[in-house]
């Protein structure tokens, strides 16, 4: 008897012209915390609907508790104990925390009807497992996002699963909520025999609380079940990428007593934010660092038009403009904003390649009665496409069809196409592999090398220290602080965390 | 559209193709007089219609909505058009220049309505279809208007190419020509059917979403009044209950011929050709079943089955956009 609950051994998974998983292993031992990690497209995700039973193997086996089995479906998977939690939530937000964790099996009473008693003592229990202080009447769209989260591991937990799969589960939560996290997957390992296969792309949150890795590239091990006392960041970065990580470092004199090109000065808008003042210099990267929150994409929201700002100036060139809405920012001012919601907000994921990194030019190509075709537009952005190297097989693919990465980059290509001077971008690589996420990053520098002023929302400390000139610090709808980044690690965190918890 | 072969079989307006072919093929064999100089003159004359009326439907499908009241609108404006000609004696190009604008104003109302309230159009073309049809009623007093001028009158009755064809679906045709060139080769264009692809990135991507919207329903009243003035010319009179009671008559081709044709209910897709085809194939139906005589109400039922087999095919479609999307 081997000590694994989960093996997968020499999967292979075909789709049409691709070969998502090659001889793929998988092991995972009984109460542990295992990561699996790789780039998108290396087939994490390929593997993970294989265990989960969206997918079935072409080749290869797996055993659950030294059985073979095969699911047909993640119905089958789900009552063998197999639980994924997802980045995109599975709550149904209208619903009370207590009707979503009891959801599949909600209890009756002898009238037929649901026994609203016993949903709230049932999923209490669970939800005292987790040693969460939620009422499980709450409706769960009143909740904190981290708290949805947590709900959603209690219904795993509730159907009684033993093997966890959690896809990206910090990418929305504070660091704070993150820690909380943690300390509770640990807990669950330790007291509820609970295996936890954990995908993330924050490398920093692997070693903190995973106890081996496997990492795929290109659909094969690049190594299985490592312990991770055996790896560092530098091995595994390269284990996933192939080559060294490039550490950049934004290197440039900015001289901020200079005059500046945008100015916010005492706004406060109907969404809650008091008496902002903020200025970015010209080919300056601004960073504007916060908990998720803070108000800081709602800010720029309202400075391009989308919000109401009801008093205080903004000033441009030292002229006083008013934006009324995007086309106003993007036509008359020169000013983009990429959403850190790129799914939602920054593509139309029906439509191509061309029409997405298109739409921010067309009303500049457009020629008499409005006249546009597609060889005008490719001219125009072919350049900035190829220039960002989007892996594509045509114009004519369809975005939904293209990786994380290579979407990211269509969203950046529109607005580099569109020839902005001020651009916002906001949490440029949110779910992006690491060879995309450095690209990005020379990207950005060299953008605001070349003069573009660049106001920069993230949450990720590296990425902000790192690129930043300037870090704004934002708490509560209100700036909190201003430091120029020495790009010291330590001491800027440091400095940044404690503007926040002042 | 593609020029590679294997790529338009692959497209839904081949399956409507091969459809209308194997439809005339039945008809042909199985009736009297499917072939015929009478019926197929007569068949060009209501299929100009529902080309007319589905391609009004589909504009407005494209941002995600519906349009309710085209109909009712497309009556007005005929109405409206009928009372310009026979009361006040205003020439037939002036009121044709007039009804159209009319119809564009009635769409303008509700796209305006639609976007400052953020009501879904179902409500919004739900009220304005009563609205409309109800104060057409009152100004008219549910007379017709019957002694339009010959001119206007004999274009209705015009055959062309060894009188087979009705010029009204010479204007149909022509219009799909402008629409297909208008979502394809114009700026404008690109950015209705982005606004209705996704209105958030849209916006966001400095496309003026409120604007784009407003222009579909009021592109949707101008069909629709085009519409309204090729029934008018057709019968020789403006009737009031032309369309049925509140214009319901429009409904069912309205939708048939946009969603058979592969214009996604969600938004964001039009497929002008393809509601040409379903357009067609509706009306092939409608006529083949009239001449097998199986009675109005199995071609009624028919028709809905269709259209419940339509919105089923929507949904297989988004399904299986997505299934091809998962691969990664």
């Amino acid at each position: 008897m081997s000590d694994y609950i989960l093996e997968l051994n020499n999967i292979t998974k075909n789709f049409p012209g691709v070969k998502a998983l090659d001889n793929a292993n998988f092991r995972l031992k009984k109460k542990s915390i295992h990561a699996l990690l790789g780039e998108n497209g290396a087939g994490k995700s390929t593997l993970i609907k294989i265990i989960t039973g969206v997918y079935n193997q072409n080749e290869g086996k797996l055993f659950l508790n030294n059985q073979e089995k095969s699911f047909s479906s993640p119905n089958e998977a789900m009552n063998a104990g197999i639980s994924v939690v997802h980045q995109e939530r599975n709550l149904i937000r209208r619903f009370s925390v207590g009707e979503n964790l009891m959801l599949t099996n909600l209890p009756k009473n002898n009238l037929g009807l649901i026994d609203y008693n016993t949903v709230a003592k049932e999923s209490k229990k669970w939800l005292d497992i987790m040693e969460l202080d939620i009422d499980p009447n709450t409706i769960v769209s009143d909740l904190t996002v981290a708290k949805m989260q947590l709900c959603e591991i209690a219904k795993a937990l509730s159907l009684e699963s033993k093997i966890l799969l959690l896809d990206e589960p910090t990418s929305s939560l504070s660091p704070q909520d993150t820690k909380n996290l943690f300390a509770l997957l640990k807990r669950l390992v330790a007291e509820q025999d609970v295996s936890i296969v954990f995908v993330s792309h924050k490398l920093e949150e692997v070693f903190e609380i995973c106890d081996e890795v496997t990492v795929l590239r290109d659909g094969k091990n690049a190594c299985e079940s490592e312990q991770i006392t055996n790896l560092n960041r530098q091995k595994l970065v390269k284990l996933m990428i192939g080559r060294d990580e490039q550490i950049i470092k934004s290197k440039k004199n900015i001289d901020f007593t200079d005059e500046s090109l945008l100015d916010l000065q005492s706004i406060n808008t109907d969404l809650g934010h008091k008496n902002i003042n903020l200025n970015l210099k010209k080919g300056e990267i601004l960073g504007l660092y916060g908990l998720v929150g803070a108000g800081r994409t709602e800010l720029i929201k309202c400075v391009m038009g989308l919000d109401k700002i009801n008093s205080g100036q903004i000033l441009l060139n030292n002229k006083e403009i008013k934006i009324k809405s995007p086309k106003d920012a993007l036509e008359k001012y020169k000013i983009g904003y990429i959403s850190e919601d790129r799914k939602k907000e920054g593509l139309i994921l029906m439509h191509d390649v061309l029409s997405n990194a298109g739409i921010t030019v067309w009303s500049n190509l457009k020629k008499i009665l409005s006249f546009l075709n597609d060889s005008i537009v490719y001219n125009k952005v072919d350049p900035y496409v190829k220039q960002l190297e989007v892996k594509t097989p045509s114009y004519q693919q369809i975005v939904s069809n293209l990786s994380g990465g290579n979407q990211q980059k269509i969203s950046v290509a529109k607005w580099l196409a569109s020839g902005t001077d001020i651009l916002f971008i906001d949490e440029p690589t949110v779910g992006i592999d690491i060879k995309t996420k450095s690209y990005l990053h020379e990207l950005i520098i060299e953008l605001s090398l070349k003069g573009t002023s660049i106001i920069l929302i993230t949450s990720d400390m590296p990425e902000m220290i790192s690129l930043a000139d300037r870090i704004i610090t934002m708490k509560d709808f209100k700036v909190v602080g201003e430091t120029i980044n020495n790009h010291n690690y330590e001491e800027m965190s440091s400095s940044i965390m404690g503007n926040i918890h002042e | 559209m593609n020029n590679k072969i294997p790529n338009f079989v692959k497209t839904n307006q081949f399956g409507l193709l091969i459809l209308v072919i194997v439809f005339i093929c039945i008809f042909s064999f199985s009736t009297d007089g499917f072939t015929s100089r009478f019926n197929i003159y007569a068949l060009s004359r209501v299929v100009a219609l529902d080309i007319m009326i589905g391609l009004a439907m589909m504009v407005v499908i494209l941002t995600g909505g519906l349009n309710l009241s085209l109909g009712a609108l497309g009556v007005s404006a005929a109405m409206f058009g009928g009372w310009c000609m026979e009361s006040m004696g205003i020439p037939i190009s002036i009121t044709i220049i007039l009804v159209l604008a009319f119809g564009s104003f009635l769409g303008w109302i509700n796209g305006f309505v639609t976007v400052r309230t953020g009501v879904h159009s179902f409500i919004v073309t739900l009220a304005t279809m009563s609205i409309y049809f109800g104060f057409m009623t009152l100004l008219t007093e549910a007379e017709a208007f019957r002694k339009l001028p010959e001119a206007f009158t004999d274009f209705g009755s015009l055959k062309l190419f060894n009188k087979y064809i009705s010029p009204l679906l010479i204007i149909s045709v022509l219009t799909c020509f402008v629409l297909y060139y208008i979502f394809k080769y114009t700026d404008i264009g690109r950015k209705l059917i982005a606004a209705g692809a996704n209105p958030d990135a849209a916006e966001l991507s400095g496309i003026s979403v409120d604007r784009m919207f407003i222009y579909c329903h009021m592109l949707s009243g101008f069909l629709a009044a085009l519409a309204g003035i090729m029934l008018t010319a057709r019968i020789g009179a403006a009737i009031p209950s032309m369309a049925g009671h509140l214009g319901f008559d429009w409904l069912l081709p309205a939708f048939l011929a946009p969603v058979l044709g592969g214009t996604l209910l969600s938004g964001g897709k039009v497929t002008v050709f393809g509601t040409m085809l379903g357009a067609i194939l509706v009306t092939l139906i409608n006529n083949g079943l009239y001449l097998i005589d199986v009675g109005e109400f199995w071609v009624r039922f028919f028709l809905g089955i269709i259209l419940l087999g339509a919105v089923l095919l929507d949904r297989a479609r988004e399904y299986f956009t997505v299934k091809n999307s998962i691969v990664s």
